[in-house]
């Protein structure tokens, strides 16, 4: 694969040269790089974040610009109006997209869990520029159908970004709960008092204070060890008690998390916090669970997240975990190992083991209520910084990296502020863009691998042929067909979470064209061990193919004729064989 | 067929003029006719939720005075299962009554009566072919084959109900009833020759899978697929919970209605008979499945009022609450007091006292034990009822060919609904129990005030609050639930001017007869005017002269 890819690729430069010549001056600003678009149709700065208003504004451009790879629709409303976009990416050319094998992406269900939504159309922008270049792309939109929805939180995306936030919220979308239980919603949110567009820390010179500004670095605090005297306290994030009941910041928007909101094992808010009314009760997953119901054809997922560089798979809880069985285990692992050597720095790791209990996740539900094969990416880890593993939120380190490599850039010096509750205080601390999301500079390199990940994991998904067909006389004018249907690829038409609810329909294996006396499923053909189907045989009912290996379907039939085999499995997609 | 339209007719024209006409249970255009009618009386409202995929609408008729959202409530609900046709006639009854005898209690707590959540179940109780069902309008695979409805019933002997079909066969696992030869029960394999059966529901195997409708014309059953152990794929629970447009429309609604505090609902589930038990590891778990212990001794006294005002005696009531269901929904993720009852149920037929002589005669020969259907049957006698039973009658059945096939058995709908002539006396029964409810609901009072003056101006302001009731305000699972909120304590002064205590102040709970000693330290003269409650509790206010 990979040597034809080079051959391929050496013949298409070699072609390119040949035909650029009379403009090759117009072209000599630039020099193409491998692995990334040269001279894309859709200019994108990949180094930076976009609005909900720039990610419709990318995604209206590449449907446009590539109407036959490309369509764009709305698959609903947010909370406050927006339209959810979803670009389907696929060969049109070649079939009907909803009848291919397909990959759903999507980023943003945490508001402040921003990149997502730019990996997510880094793959759409990728795959569309490249389909002309790689013949490996070609052949993966040719088999597959890619459903890109790059943010699920519209709304809290432009809060997180346009107002006031910390580095963790909103995290929940805009609707606003009576988080404190006192009858009213929302009524006490932080409060930027030094109207930089973050929230950042409060601290105060108090004589019990237990943190000192190092003297190294004033920005710094650092905790004084227990004998010593400190000169600072902390105060938490910048607010107010708005509502005068001795609490500050405790009603803001939400809470609520929208990844506690899915219809698998889903438990309320005192058992999972976060948790809303019931399953989908937010109008966002809402859109995405009718969406995913109307489209079998998905037979991959991946969600991005943030932070931690993961590649996480469920089950979200401890109780969930007989969900999960070996034979999907082996396929989960199998293409997650591959991403850890594809995007250094991640780690493959299981939610309720490796992080901490969810239920009611996107994950989970994927997996659990429709059998499709799910990963999370948690994106953004501090190796990126130096390759060392510093672990999350390492003050020293990050520090570091705003000194060496921002260059001051991610930090609010400390300010003076006179606070109504606290009196004289001093505000700032890490922006609310450092931290969970890249900087810039780290951007495009780890959404170039993330999608190489979810391109290896939809190239994965099922990919069926009828390899052989072969012909028996029986005598008395009678005739056996045997067909061989092939996957070729690692996940089964079915998940074995699938075969065990019966979640999607049997793959259909039909013979058209020829007078059917009976069919069967071939269970072992060198014993000629078979199961009979007898009712409605010429539509023969095949419960699953497995990944990387082969069923065999046998009619008999009388009189001659041509006859034509189809195959038809939701997940699998179509193949024919005409005699 | 004709004969139905002139029957549906008579009824509609004596519903108008008046309710007590009524002689069988309510088709969905006469609940609307008595919903609105008891919408016009003044002290009730009445709204749509939505409507179902059959085009029913699902009614939500509210019933109290004055600021009906700020007083305690109570949420009845009926038409849980569409087969408990009962269900919807107790609700309307309730509400009537509650319209019309209890004026004064409407002056303290609020109603929500929702009569049928299963509207489109319901009508089949009144359409030309009558069955037990459960599940909505929408098209639903049950046998999740790929195929819709492929496999639903047959009414094989043309009588307008759907039954069972027996098979003779020495390959059957059902044998007569020694009591009563017309129940079929499974055999216990003791060697007695006696005609054996195959036996299944009324219909023929259309796809050919050897089930027998497996796969009927009907969706999601709303008491299955809510989220409390919701059953994922089986049938009637659909894919995910809470996907139907009623059940949204229901929850939605309840989600915004704060001053819950207790569910009623009429539903095959009985904790009145008996109470919940305690289960102490599944009361312990992160997923909550046992009732929690102070909730159960709360179940229990409750369910005491209960056995007190309603003279039946359970029997056979063990359904204490199935996956999915509404009941447990509303105690177990809404947090809130949560009772149900069928409402009726058939009572235990005693066998004829024998003489002691012969029973330690006959000491040897095994007791027959009754069945639910031979004891339906022996009351259905003693109550000298007509019309219960369909006689064994043989057909021809196409999968089946040359075997005595007969169809026959209890009709559907009567060993859970009784004949409509006993509705009224347990209309009112229940409606006497919910009044008893109401009447125990929350309380909350002010008790010693004091007012002490302090030198420079200061006050020092000290009252007891009062739970006057043998009900907490919270559950203990109610503390635990987002969606019930807590007890608010406000005063209207300046911040500045309270030296000790707060101007809003928040209490997780008062228990039965709990008091809790509030107060403040008030710089100044004038009023201070204390406010307490929750909208579930309703508030109490009290002015202080300073």
């Amino acid at each position: 694969m990979n040597l034809k890819n080079i051959k391929n690729t050496a013949i298409l430069g070699l072609f390119s040269l040949l035909l650029n010549i009379p403009t090759a001056q117009a072209q000599e600003k630039f020099f193409r790089a491998i692995g990334t678009p040269h001279e894309p149709e859709v200019q994108v700065s990949w180094n930076r974040y976009y609005t909900y208003e720039g990610i419709v504004d990318i995604m209206q451009k590449i449907a446009k610009a590539h109407p036959e790879l490309a369509k764009l629709e709305s698959i609903g409303k947010s909370f406050q109006g927006k339209d959810i976009y979803l670009l389907t990416i696929s060969d049109f050319k070649t079939g009907d997209p909803s009848k291919k094998p397909a990959m759903y992406i999507d980023g943003n269900i945490h508001s402040n869990e921003i990149q997502g939504a730019e990996f997510s159309l880094y793959t759409a922008w990728y795959l569309t520029e490249m389909f002309d270049d790689l013949d490996f792309i070609k052949e993966l939109l040719q088999d597959k159908t890619f459903y890109i929805n790059p943010t699920i939180n519209p709304d809290a995306r432009n809060e997180y970004m346009n107002n006031p936030n910390t580095p963790h919220s909103p995290r929940s979308g805009m609707i606003v709960l009576d988080n404190d239980g006192d009858g009213e919603a929302g009524e006490d949110g932080f409060n930027d008092l030094n109207e930089d567009n973050h929230i950042t820390m409060m601290i105060r010179k108090s004589p019990t204070g237990r943190y000192i500004k190092d003297q190294m670095d004033d920005r710094k605090l650092i905790r004084v060890a227990a004998e010593e005297k400190g000169e600072y306290e902390m105060l938490g994030y910048e607010g107010l008690d708005t509502d005068g009941d001795g609490e500050v910041n405790e009603d803001g928007i939400g809470y609520y998390d929208p990844n506690r909101d899915w219809g698998w094992k889903w438990q309320p808010d005192y058992v999972q916090r976060g948790a809303y009314k019931y399953p989908f009760s937010l109008p966002e997953n809402r859109a995405v669970m009718e969406f995913v119901m109307k489209h079998p054809n998905i037979a991959g997922a991946q969600s991005y997240h943030n932070y931690g560089g993961m590649i996480l798979r469920g089950p979200g809880a401890e109780e969930d975990k007989d969900t999960y069985n070996q034979e999907d285990i082996e396929i989960y692992d199998a293409i997650a190992k591959k991403g850890e050597e594809m995007i250094p720095g991640y780690k493959y790791l299981v939610v309720y083991k490796d992080l901490y209990s969810v239920f009611g996740g996107e994950l989970d539900w994927f997996y659990g209520s429709r059998g499709v094969y799910t990963y999370t990416n948690e994106l953004m880890v501090s190796y990126l910084y130096f390759h060392q593993n510093e672990g999350r939120g390492n003050q020293d380190e990050e520090m570091k990296v705003d000194r060496y490599l921002t260059f001051g850039d991610a930090f609010v010096d400390w300010g003076e502020y006179d606070h109504p509750q606290y009196g004289k205080i001093e505000v700032g601390g890490f922006k609310k863009n450092f931290g969970r999301a890249h900087p810039g500079f780290l951007l495009e390199q780890d959404a170039h691998r993330n999608m190489a990940f979810t391109i290896y994991h939809a190239f994965h998904t099922p990919k069926i042929s009828i390899t052989e067909v072969e012909e028996e006389n029986l005598g008395g004018g009678l005739k056996q067909i045997t067909a061989t249907i092939y996957n070729e690829r690692l996940m089964p038409t079915h998940s074995s979470q699938d075969l065990k609810y019966k979640i999607e329909r049997p793959d259909y294996v039909t013979i058209s064209g020829a007078n059917v006396v009976t069919g069967m499923l071939v269970k072992d053909a060198d014993f000629n061990k078979v199961e009979e189907q007898k009712v409605n045989p010429e539509k023969m009912l095949v419960e699953n193919i497995p990944g990387m290996s082969s069923v065999k379907v046998r009619w008999i039939v009388s009189g001659g004729g041509n006859y034509k085999i189809t195959v038809d499995s939701a997940k699998g997609g179509v193949a024919e064989w005409t005699k | 067929m004709n004969q139905n339209l002139i029957c549906l007719f008579a009824v509609a024209f004596f519903g108008i003029f008046s309710a007590t006409a009524q002689q069988d249970y309510p088709t969905n255009a006469e609940v609307a006719q008595r919903l609105q009618q008891m919408a016009s009386s003044g002290n009730a409202k009445l709204i749509s939720l939505t409507k179902t995929e059959g085009g029913q609408d699902i009614w939500a008729l509210r019933i109290g005075k004055g600021d009906l959202d700020n007083k305690p409530a109570i949420a009845i609900t009926g038409g849980v299962e569409g087969y408990h046709v009962l269900s919807v006639e107790l609700a309307l009854h309730v509400a009537n009554r509650l319209l019309k005898d209890h004026s004064e209690l409407l002056e303290t707590t609020t109603f929500y009566v929702f009569p049928n959540m299963s509207p489109d179940a319901y009508s089949q109780y009144f359409s030309n072919i009558k069955y037990e069902r459960r599940g909505n309008t929408v098209k639903i695979d049950h046998d999740r084959d790929g195929r819709l409805s492929e496999d639903g019933y047959e009414d094989l002997n043309k009588d307008g109900f759907i039954s069972k079909f027996r098979v003779e066969s020495p390959l059957g696992d059902y044998v007569p009833h020694e009591k009563d030869s017309r129940v079929l029960v499974k055999a216990e394999n003791e060697g007695k020759s006696t005609n054996r059966y195959r036996m299944f529901s009324e219909g023929i195997d259309n796809d050919k899978d050897e089930k027998y409708n497996e796969d009927p014309e009907e969706g999601i059953a709303f008491n299955k697929s809510l989220t409390y152990k919701f059953p994922a794929f089986e049938p009637y629970a659909g894919d995910y919970p809470v996907s139907q447009k009623e059940s949204r429309a229901l929850l939605d609604y309840l989600f915004e209605r704060w001053n819950i505090f207790a569910f009623v609902t009429f539903s095959p589930a009985n904790n009145l008979s008996a109470p919940l038990s305690f289960n102490k590891s599944d009361a312990e778990k992160r997923i909550v499945s046992s009732m929690l212990e102070k909730d159960v001794e709360i179940n229990k006294m409750v369910s005491e009022i209960y056995n007190e005002t309603i003279p039946h005696k359970a029997y056979n009531q063990e359904n204490q609450g199935t996956g999915g269901d509404y009941f447990q929904w509303a105690y177990f993720h809404f947090g809130r007091l949560s009772f149900s009852t069928p409402g009726w149920w058939v009572p235990e037929v005693k066998a004829e006292i024998k003489d002691s002589t012969m029973v330690e005669e006959n000491k040897d020969i095994k007791e027959v034990k009754d069945t639910p259907e031979t004891n339906f049957l022996s009351w259905a006698q003693k109550e000298d009822l007509k019309d219960i039973f369909i006689p064994w009658q043989e057909v021809n059945h196409p999968d089946f060919p040359n075997q005595k096939v007969e169809v026959g058995g209890i009709k559907p709908f009567v060993m859970i609904n009784p004949p409509y002539r006993m509705v009224d006396s347990i209309a009112e029964n229940h409606t006497n129990f919910i009044v008893k409810l109401a009447e125990i609901q929350p309380k909350l009072e002010f008790h010693n005030l004091k007012t002490e003056k302090l030198s420079g101006g200061l006050t020092r302001i000290t009252v007891d609050l009062f739970n006057n009731s043998p009900l907490p305000t919270h559950s203990e699972l109610g503390v635990r639930s987002r969606w019930l909120q807590k007890l608010q304590v406000t005063v209207n002064k300046e911040k500045k001017d309270l030296l000790a205590g707060n101007t809003i102040k928040l209490l997780d709970k008062l228990g039965a007869y709990e008091k809790e000693t509030l107060s403040w330290i008030v710089k100044g003269g004038g009023t201070a005017n204390i406010k307490v409650g929750a909208p579930h509790t309703g508030y109490v206010t009290i002015n202080v002269k300073l």
